[in-house]
């Protein structure tokens, strides 16, 4: 299978590394090659039709910043449709940020791959939660297979899971914690007794928030999720602008401290239920499902036959979520 | 007791099963289809007989099945609903809530706890709600708006 990386951050470098972690178990297992003939970031792209050497590539990324430095077929300045044009690939693996504002670059990236009858497999929220049915018509009307496991929860197993596994019931409702980074700081919060702000330095300190937290404590990214979710699972036809959101800025030690008296944790919840889309910071009992600490994600799928299944995973991590993007890719290889 | 039942064919069945099963009698079943809760619920009475152990596994069974039971031996079931509000609350505020609160059938505030901060915009205050079965989405919601009118973080349970 020819594979078009676009994107080459966190996520898409995890996914290089591991195709060439995988490579030949996966060649072995499912009789799948994978082959990577192109790869993008800012500045332009590194392309070979026989398959570009992964550990050069990451090397050369990790040397110059650049993958268009990549010795020999490296080119600069083009672009990611153009690649698009005059590549030849079967599936587009589209790990460029995250937008919510319109979605792009990634939306054109997704809608010319599938336009084109190539499979796409994503951990990019912005598309999906902007424009999740014109997506899936485009894949439908293309006759292409479009996967976004990573872009809810990582690698938490969520929305194949529902899909498959839990696929004889209804999916009624799901509440989740969506967002690591801010799991992560309402937990140390409720730990420490210490104040919002100096435990959001830390964690930008560590790495685990963003210079620009906003997407994360203002409960933007849980929103995205909260979307796909009820498209993806709850079937419902909703975008961003349905889901009521508020963050984490606003807690303070005091009502953390107030919550434990009577045996609750604060934690930011996704709910997603036909009659309301939410995000905000939720009670949830000391000891129930939800009570899990650091950057874990979780999530309750209420079922009409099976009653409640929750799922626990890593929420992000460059080698966690590209796990999910591997998965999709096997699993679209062995519809084939 | 009495519980309440959305279709009371079907439901009737659901509740009355457990009762069998665990061995209690049941004396006496009366229901006015025609009488209906605001809700769109049916109230259906039901008397049953049988050791204390064995009544209290029926109620846990019943509710297991969504059955909302109303009223056990004449009293109405309660049930403890907290909320947390931040925001720059003073005790008017609080009046207020409380007022708007108590004046939802079937709903008390059962406790309040207002934690003032360095800055008076950010307070904490806790409230704690008694309300009839059944009545805990009205009062959540209740909640909301009034946050969303005060400007107040609503965090409320899940
Ligand atoms: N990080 C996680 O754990 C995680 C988990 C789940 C989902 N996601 C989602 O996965 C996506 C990627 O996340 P990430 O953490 O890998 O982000 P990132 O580290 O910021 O990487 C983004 C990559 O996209 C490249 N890029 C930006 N604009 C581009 C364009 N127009 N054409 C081609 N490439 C372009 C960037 O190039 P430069 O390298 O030149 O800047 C960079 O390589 C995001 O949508 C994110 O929301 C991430």
């Amino acid at each position: 299978m020819k594979i078009c990386l676009m994107g080459f951050g966190s996520v898409g470098q995890g996914v290089a590394r591991v195709f060439q972690m995988k490579r030949d178990e996966i060649k072995q297992e499912y009789g799948l090659d994978l082959e990577l003939v192109a790869a993008l970031d800012r500045s332009g792209a590194a392309i070979n039709p026989e398959g570009l050497d992964l550990k050069l590539l990451l090397e050369t990324k990790k040397l110059t910043g650049k993958v268009s430095k990549y010795p020999e077929y490296g080119e600069e300045g083009v672009s990611g449709l153009e690649v698009l044009d005059k590549v030849e690939y079967d599936c587009l693996i589209e790990v460029t940020p995250t937008n919510i504002e319109d979605g792009e670059p990634a939306l054109s990236h997704i809608l010319k791959a599938m336009g084109d009858g190539k499979d796409v497999v994503t951990s990019n929220k912005g598309p999906l939660a902007l424009k999740f049915s014109e997506l899936a018509r485009a894949a439908r009307d293309n006759g292409v297979k479009f996967k976004y496991e990573a872009s809810v929860g990582g690698a938490m197993p969520i929305i194949n899971f529902a899909h498959e596994t839990l696929s004889g019931c209804k999916i009624e409702s799901i509440y989740g914690i969506l967002n690591g980074t801010t799991n992560y700081i309402l937990s140390r919060m409720a730990k420490e007794g210490s104040s919002y702000e100096q435990t959001l330095n830390e964690a930008q300190e560590m790495g685990i928030a963003e210079t620009d937290p906003t997407q994360d404590v203002e409960g933007e990214d849980a929103a995205c999720k909260v979307v796909i979710l009820a498209n993806s699972i709850l079937k419902m036809d909703v975008t961003y602008a349905d889901v009521e959101v508020k963050g984490i800025s606003q807690i303070t030690p005091e009502s953390i401290s107030l919550a434990k008296k009577e045996g609750y944790l604060i934690k930011l919840i996704g709910e997603v239920s036909p009659d309301s889309l939410e995000v905000s910071p939720r009670l949830v009992k000391e000891g129930s499902p939800f009570a899990v600490e650091g950057t874990l994600n979780v999530a309750t799928l209420k079922t009409d036959l099976a009653d409640e299944v929750t799922v626990v995973g890593k929420g992000a991590g460059s080698i966690e979520t590209a796990s999910a993007i591997l998965s999709d890719v096997i699993s679209i290889w062995k519809t084939k | 007791m009495v519980l309440e039942l959305l279709d009371v064919p079907g439901q009737l069945m659901d509740a009355l099963n457990p009762i069998g099963r665990l061995g209690a009698n049941i004396v006496a079943v009366i229901h006015q289809r025609d009488v209906k809760t605001e809700r769109g619920t049916v109230p259906v009475q039901i008397t049953i007989e049988g050791d204390k152990d064995t009544l209290n596994e029926v109620l846990n069974l019943i509710e297991k099945t969504g059955i909302e039971i109303i009223e056990v031996d004449g009293i109405l079931r309660k049930e403890k609903i907290t909320t947390i509000l931040v925001g720059n609350i003073v005790d008017q505020d609080l009046k207020d809530t409380v007022n708007l609160l108590n004046k939802i059938e079937g709903v008390m505030v059962a406790d309040l706890d207002l934690k003032m901060s360095d800055h008076p915009e950010k307070s904490t205050s806790r409230i704690v709600i008694e309300a009839e079965q059944g009545r805990k989405k009205e009062v959540l919601t209740k909640i909301k708006d009034i946050g969303n009118l005060k400007g107040f973080l609503v965090i409320n349970e899940i």
